[in-house]
């Protein structure tokens, strides 16, 4: 037992050591702008990918700015897609599973947004839909991938891959979720910078 | 209607060395960041008016783009093929002709748009090409290519513009501690002096032959500022943006004057580690960095001078970096009514 947890984490540390740095400063920077414009930041995956898009999306929209939630000209808007559970069942009971992001996305869609996806093996195929939408209408894509990245890493603007052998769920997720926090922290840090420093 | 907006930029160093004289023989580069003083231009499809309206400074009403004053619109939609059945106007936070970039801002929001009335969606680089190719192709202007990137793209940039006309983008990528520490060692000021940067670049590009190893310096100066700013070290930057504006000022008897000088002096003896005028030259802004607690007596010295040397228009401006490059704000336009 002992063996297999410091195993496991040796893992995640070692990914964790070996993040593409330059391509989650590039992330941040893409979402610096989307701020400064007030667009709108779309983030989705599947199964344990759509549970990070959901924790970001209230990391984005709240915890960001939890500190001085009222102090600010405007926040981030980030919308999990589909937002209902009602359009995932009918865009892939209707029109097929490959359909339940970009179905959604095209509703939204305008050019002042950004879209973040998130999916270990890259090559989701409704990932790489919506992906596509998203790049035919030149709208900025942070890719969060694992394994080889597969397509969304070849899509992506911000090609954050977390490197690992194909089939490490656990190690990429885990290093999603740091990398979704991380972040988070930067920009809950600089706008409480910013507050706090108008204040005095 | 469509609504788009394109930042101002400043440059810190290498202004100059992105024109195709000095480009093709040597690689061009250039430190610029993108603030928060924008130009917007909106359109609007008029189909039950058969008329092109152009507001600006002043309102031009006409029946063909080809009567219109102002070259580059006019010069755009005639390139774009739009005859008629649009109103086009601009809006900028600051005056034209400060040395921000201003006038190529305004061609890279305006192709932008006028792409998007057409149903086409360009990204960053097309945005920056057009642009370019409507100052320098379609009018033949003798400007480089670096406010047009430095507006497309948006946030702190190197440039390099490379002997085959193509331009490297890198963006410098510094958190909000470094960024925001910069922004608070820099001041700028509004000359109040108006130019045009055609006439500096002109004599500037006749004396390329001679200036030519004077702006290989200053291209290879250019990764030296970005380490700088990477580092944080805004004093060794002012101090490079020093030497930088001494130099710059041999490139052209018109780049600098005396009242100019005068200014600068007196914020470099009030305390300032260095600066520059920004733009081509002979006026517009005038940006200093400076140690925090020499911003009060840096701010009170130069406006002075400028007192002295009697310009009314002078102001500080408050600037911050973005991100933001050009942006399609809104779209609500329809396409048009369908061929009959």
């Amino acid at each position: 037992m002992r063996e297999f947890i410091s195993e496991f984490s040796e893992k995640v540390q070692e990914t964790l050591q070996h993040l593409p740095v330059e391509e989650i400063a590039k992330a941040i920077n893409i979402l610096q702008a989307c701020y400064e414009r007030d667009g709108r930041i779309y983030v989705f995956g599947n199964g344990g990918s759509l549970a990070i898009a959901t924790h970001w999306v209230s990391d984005i929209n709240k915890t960001i700015f939890s500190h001085h939630l009222s102090a600010h000209s405007h926040r981030f808007q980030a919308v999990r897609l589909p937002s209902t559970e009602s359009e995932i069942t009918a865009w892939a009971n209707d029109v097929g599973y490959d359909m339940i992001f970009a179905g959604p996305l095209q509703n939204y869609i305008q050019d002042s947004d950004v879209v973040i996806a998130i999916s270990s093996s890259g090559n989701s195929l409704n990932i790489t839909k919506a992906v596509e939408l998203a790049r035919k209408n030149n709208v900025p894509v942070i890719g969060l991938s694992g394994f080889d990245g597969g397509r969304l890493n070849e899509l992506a603007d911000a090609k954050i891959l977390v490197k690992t052998e194909t089939g490490q769920y656990e190690v990429v997720e885990s290093a999603h979720g740091t990398i979704m926090h991380l972040i988070t922290k930067y920009f809950k840090d600089y706008f409480d910078h910013i507050i706090e420093n108008r204040a005095q | 209607m469509i609504v788009v907006r394109a930042p101002l930029r400043i440059s810190f160093v290498g202004g100059g060395t992105d024109i195709p004289a000095f480009y093709t023989r040597y690689p061009g580069r250039v430190l610029s960041t993108a603030i928060d003083k924008y130009v917007y231009v909106v359109l609007n499809r008029t189909p039950l008016i058969d008329k092109v309206s152009a507001r600006y400074s002043i309102s031009e009403t006409v029946g063909h783009p080809s009567e219109l004053h102002h070259t580059r619109i006019r010069a755009a939609l005639l390139d774009a093929g739009i005859v008629n059945g649009i109103e086009l106007a601009s809006f900028a936070s600051l005056p034209a002709k400060t040395g921000l970039g201003s006038s190529s801002t305004f061609s890279v929001a305006l192709v932008k748009a006028l792409n998007a009335y057409q149903g086409r969606k360009i990204n960053k680089r097309e945005a920056a090409e057009a642009a370019s190719r409507l100052e320098i192709e379609l009018l033949g202007e003798p400007i480089g290519k670096q406010d047009q990137y430095a507006s497309a793209f948006g946030g702190m940039n190197v440039l390099q513009f490379n002997s085959d006309h193509s331009v490297d983008v890198k963006p410098v990528l510094i958190g909000y501690k470094t960024r925001l520490a910069m922004e608070e060692r820099m001041l700028v000021f509004y000359t109040g002096i108006t130019r045009d940067a055609s006439s500096v670049l002109t004599e500037e590009k006749a004396n390329i032959d001679r200036k030519f190893e004077t702006m290989k310096e200053m291209a290879d100066s250019v990764s030296k500022a970005e380490a700088m700013v990477l580092k944080g070290d805004f004093e060794a930057l002012g101090n490079a943006l020093n030497q930088g504006w001494l130099a710059k000022k041999t490139l052209a008897s018109n780049i600098s004057n005396q009242t100019i000088d005068s200014l600068y002096t007196a914020g470099v003896h009030a305390g300032g580690w260095g600066g520059k005028l920004l733009g081509a030259g002979s006026g517009g802004c005038l940006m200093f960095l400076a140690p925090l607690e020499k911003k009060v007596a840096v701010r009170h010295a130069v406006a002075q001078a400028a007192n002295a040397a009697g310009l009314a228009d002078f102001r500080e401006i408050p600037v911050h970096f973005v991100q933001a490059g050009v942006e399609v704000l809104h779209n609500s336009d329809d396409g048009g009514p369908e061929p009959a």
